[in-house]
Parts: C-alpha cells; sequence; structure tokens
C-alpha cells in the first residue's frame, strides 16, 4: 500500500541513479521526466520566471550527465536534485549580482504563497480557523516558509533539507520548531478572540 | 502496533504522507478515519493537523508531457555540444597558457657581411616557397600594427613592414605559419597541434600561448622571449647549428639567436637585457585582468590593444560589470568570453578590423 509504494519509488530511483552513473541514457530520460515538474515548482518558489528555471533545472540534467563518473551512487536522488538546482538558481544570482553590482547579496528569496484547501472546509468555523493560520502561514519568514515547504510539501527528511538549504541539521529542527510554535500560539491567540467576537455577534 | 500510534505532535502527522492522502484526497486505504476515533486525544490532533494541510496548500502546476519531450531533447542536445566542447579543452586544448615574446633581429647587410659561406641563411621567400599548402600572405602596408584572425581562432597582431603567410585552414597535425618581420601572436591551445612560427633561421613550437616574433630580414638576431608556460625555441632544420635540439624557455626567461654564428643563448634575467627591454608593445602593457570593470572599459582595451572599432549597444551595456582575466586568450576566445558572460543573447560580429557586439544588455 502506501508505504510499499514509497519503498519501490526510493529504491527505483536509486536504481535508476546507478543505472545512470553506469552511462544508461534510459535511466537518465527517467528521472528527467520524473523530476522535471517538481524541480521547476520548486525552483520558481526562489526564482519567478519559468523559463530561466526550467533551464537551470536542464543545467543541472547536463552536469549530471557529463560528470556521472565522478557522481556518488549513494545519494538521495530527490534531495540531490533540490539542492543541485536550488545552488544553480543561487549562482545565477550571483552572477547577476555581478553586472548589476547591487551593494548587498541577498540570500535567495523562498516566496511561495500557501493557499487554501477551500473544498475541505466543512463549516463558518473552520474557515475562520484556516484562513488565520494561512495568513500567519504567509507572514513567515522566507527561510522559515521554505522549510515547512521542503518538510510537509516535498516530505524531505531533516537532513536532506539541511543539505539543500546548506545548514546544520539542527538548525532546520530549530526553523521548524520556531515556525511552528509561533504559528500555533499567535494561532490560538487570533481564533479565541474571533470566536468570541463571532459568539458575540451572532 | 503502528508508526502512527506513536504520534504526539500535530507536526508527525504533517510529515505523514498516508495521512496528507487521506485528508487531501480522501484515500483512507490505511484507515485513518477508524484509527482517529479510537480515541478522543486522537481526533483532537488529527483535526488540528487537518486545520494545518487545508491552510498549507501548494498550487503546483504540472508540465505538459509535451513541455517535458521537449526540455529532454534540449537537454541531450546542451550534453551534445558540450561533450564536443569538452573533448577539445580535455584532450587538445592545454589549460594552462603561456605567453612568450619573440624578437628576432637581424641586419641583412650586417649578416651578409659576416656571411660564412658554410653557413645557411634562410629567408621567408625560401620557407614559403617549400610550403605546399595554398598560403595565403598578408603584408602591413601600414603604419599601425595589423589584426589578423587564424582559423583555428588564433589572432596576430602584425607590425608595420611586415608580412605573414598561413594557410587557409589548418589540415593535418601541424599549424605552420611563416613571419617576417614582427608579429604578435596569441595563440589557441592545442596540445595535438602545435603551432609553428617559422621566422629566419628560427623556429618556435607552441601549443596555445602569445608571444610576439620580430624576425626582420635585415637583423642580426633573432630572440624570444617567454612571459608564462612553457615554448621550445630550435634552429630550422636546415642549418646546423650546436643547439640542435633547442632550447626549453620558462616563464621570464628569453632566448637569442646569433644570426652570424647561428648559436643560441640563454637570457635568464629579460629585465637586465636593453634590447628586449626596447621591444615591449602596447598589448603586453595592458592588463587584461579585470575586476568589476564596466564593460566599456573592457571593450576600449580591447580596442587599444588589437586595433579594432568595437561598436556596442551603450545604453544597453551601461550598466554591465564583469570580473574576469582575458591575459591569455587570442582575439575571438576574448570576445567569446565577454559575450558568454554577458549573456545568452550577446554575440559578437567580425569584419576585419570592425567588431560589432549585438545584445539586449546583461539580464
Amino acid at each position: 500500500m502506501y508505504h510499499t509504494s514509497k519503498n519501490t519509488e526510493k529504491i527505483s530511483d536509486s536504481i535508476l541513479w546507478a543505472q545512470l552513473i553506469a552511462d544508461d541514457q534510459n535511466a537518465f530520460s527517467m528521472l528527467f521526466e520524473k523530476y522535471l515538474s517538481p524541480l521547476v515548482n520548486y525552483g520558481k518558489t526562489l526564482m519567478p520566471s519559468h523559463e530561466k528555471v526550467k533551464d537551470c533545472v536542464q543545467d543541472v540534467f547536463v552536469d549530471i550527465w557529463l560528470y556521472r563518473h565522478s557522481l556518488s551512487e549513494d545519494v538521495v536522488v530527490k534531495a540531490y536534485l533540490f539542492s543541485s538546482v536550488r545552488k544553480r538558481i543561487a549562482r545565477l544570482y550571483e552572477r547577476d549580482r555581478i553586472f548589476r553590482q547591487t551593494t548587498s547579496l541577498e540570500d535567495l528569496e523562498f516566496s511561495v504563497r500557501f493557499s487554501i484547501e477551500h473544498q475541505l472546509i466543512t463549516d463558518e468555523t473552520m474557515e475562520l480557523e484556516v484562513q488565520q493560520l494561512n495568513q500567519l502561514l504567509n507572514a513567515l519568514p522566507p527561510r522559515q516558509k521554505e522549510t515547512l515547504y521542503l518538510r510537509y510539501h516535498q516530505g524531505l527528511s531533516l537532513e536532506q533539507i539541511a543539505e539543500i538549504l546548506d545548514i546544520n541539521h539542527q538548525s532546520v529542527k530549530n526553523l521548524l520548531q520556531r515556525a511552528i510554535l509561533h504559528l500555533r500560539k499567535e494561532w490560538k491567540g487570533t481564533i479565541s478572540l474571533l470566536l468570541m467576537f463571532s459568539f458575540v455577534t451572532s | 502496533m503502528q508508526p502512527r500510534d506513536l504520534y504526539t505532535k500535530v507536526e508527525d502527522f504533517l510529515s505523514d504522507e498516508s495521512f496528507q492522502r487521506w485528508v487531501r484526497f480522501k484515500e483512507n486505504h490505511t484507515h485513518w478515519e477508524e484509527w482517529t476515533l479510537e480515541s478522543p486525544e486522537r481526533a483532537k490532533l488529527v483535526q488540528e493537523a487537518r486545520l494545518w494541510i487545508v491552510s498549507m496548500k501548494i498550487e503546483d502546476t504540472e508540465l505538459s508531457e509535451q513541455e517535458v519531450q521537449i526540455s529532454l531533447q534540449d537537454t541531450w542536445q546542451t550534453i551534445g555540444s558540450f561533450q564536443e566542447r569538452k573533448s577539445i579543452w580535455r584532450t587538445h586544448w592545454f589549460r594552462a597558457a603561456a605567453a612568450i615574446l619573440i624578437i628576432g633581429a637581424a641586419t641583412t647587410a650586417y649578416f651578409l657581411l659576416q656571411r660564412n659561406p658554410t653557413h645557411t641563411v634562410i629567408t621567408y621567400k625560401d620557407l614559403v616557397e617549400k610550403d605546399t599548402e595554398g598560403l595565403i600572405e598578408q603584408t602591413n602596408n601600414s603604419n599601425k600594427p595589423q589584426l589578423i584572425t587564424l582559423a583555428d581562432a588564433s589572432s596576430v597582431l602584425l607590425q608595420p613592414k611586415s608580412k605573414l603567410s598561413y594557410p587557409k585552414e589548418f589540415s593535418g597535425n601541424e599549424r605552420k605559419v611563416y613571419l617576417s618581420g614582427e608579429g604578435f601572436f596569441e595563440i589557441s591551445k592545442n596540445p595535438s597541434k602545435p603551432f609553428y612560427v617559422y621566422a629566419n633561421e628560427v623556429v618556435t613550437k607552441v601549443y596555445g600561448t602569445s608571444f610576439r616574433v620580430i624576425a626582420y630580414p635585415t637583423q642580426p638576431n633573432v630572440e624570444v622571449v617567454v612571459r608564462t608556460g612553457k615554448v621550445k625555441v630550435m634552429p630550422n632544420e636546415e642549418i646546423q647549428s650546436d643547439t640542435q635540439e633547442g632550447i626549453m624557455l620558462l616563464p621570464n626567461q628569453a632566448a637569442r639567436f646569433v644570426r652570424n654564428n647561428l648559436s643560441f643563448e640563454k637570457i635568464l634575467d629579460i629585465t637586465q637585457d636593453k634590447p628586449l627591454i626596447a621591444s615591449t608593445n602596447t598589448i603586453e602593457q595592458l592588463s587584461f585582468e579585470f575586476r568589476d570593470i564596466p564593460v566599456q572599459q573592457i571593450f576600449t582595451t580591447i580596442e587599444q590593444a588589437y586595433l579594432v572599432k568595437i561598436e556596442y549597444p551603450q545604453e544597453k551595456l551601461k550598466d554591465c560589470y564583469m570580473t574576469t582575466s582575458l591575459s591569455d586568450e587570442p582575439l575571438p576566445e576574448k570576445l567569446k568570453i565577454i559575450c558568454e558572460s554577458l549573456g545568452s543573447d550577446t554575440r559578437y560580429e567580425m569584419n576585419g578590423n570592425q567588431i560589432t557586439i549585438i545584445s539586449t544588455g546583461c539580464n
């Protein structure tokens, strides 16, 4: 069932990866087809241009093929790909910075809007709660948002996120905890106020 | 006992993909519903986790099958072009570039006076006549250096009153050119196809480098000065010399070939050698190391060094800065590197001494 399918998926990723390292073009194409969309979607949270992001993802795959013989067989493919795309985009910004001669190098800024699954809302109270939480989520600092995204949307582990963001494992844990604690605290506060208010007016 | 029985925090649920699927798509293969109802504690946690998931939707767009396939084709194409380039760089082209300076000076009158019948004199005319390939000859009759671009993307700045003969294409395993007078050579790197400059009795063999040859038919010496890298200087095989096998020169070393006794002397300190000091030209004095420099300035430097005119969209490139090292590159390679750094839609066209940069700016 779910877990088995997840396992086979993981195994097949690493099998494809090993085949790719052993010069299998087909394995390369399969990984490409599987990951192009997720990687473009991820890249677009860091850089708005669809075409540029796609170019970056393609470049990552070009390098993978050209340097396949120096790749480690022992990687989590998905995390490796995410990390490579992120680095590639960061480099592009770095290059742009050289040309524009801006004074400060801002970190890559993760920008995505969390939206609401409206069709899953069953009643007004839930709608109120969800709206509040959604607003708080979107107001989080970019780093925290990105961590949440990678952990819960992409299902990556703390170690993998640490690798992608190039920070240590403990920092990822802290980022996540801080985000969730903050959200819960703010959320409960506003929610109880709002609920009281709606109770009084109704 | 299942892993989920140990869940105590909302986060535990959020990272469980089957839980997400149950909330979002109502997939209940693993009986979340039943499991939730087993305890009120659980139901509370599950309810909160559900709210989180509903609040954190990400709108992903799936690329169309067609777009994926086009992109995959693109990628294989890029790989193909890189593999070509890589094989050139890896197997043929030297990474380290050399820069040498060759100075020849010979006064025919002087030389002829000293001439010993057992010695051979080799002239530009002899050299060119022996070459069976169809050669192109360029003579600089103006009073300014003249730029010549060779088939292998090497460039030569030919001094006034000098001649250069070279083939239209370099076929075979060697690249040979013939010089009379003086020229500054910047040779594209290709170890599998060494580049030879034949000038009077001296042959200079390089793989990829920049250097100056001065070998006027009327001067007594030929001198070779190396700036970086390694260069081999040898006498033409037609003459008998006590240094037949030639000498290797390292950076900042030089050799002087004395035409009347056909011998080489090595110059270890070029800064103390008056004829060599006097011979440096503009291009050797200009630095091609740029750090955060406006691209206009880089173009100006190239104009000064190669005596070319560069036209470029000034308004579009006015905020473009560059950090790059172009010292050991022939002119076409310099232009290529600049264009690539400016952006994918930047290219150059070269028409004699006129270079046009086509660009929409540095993105």
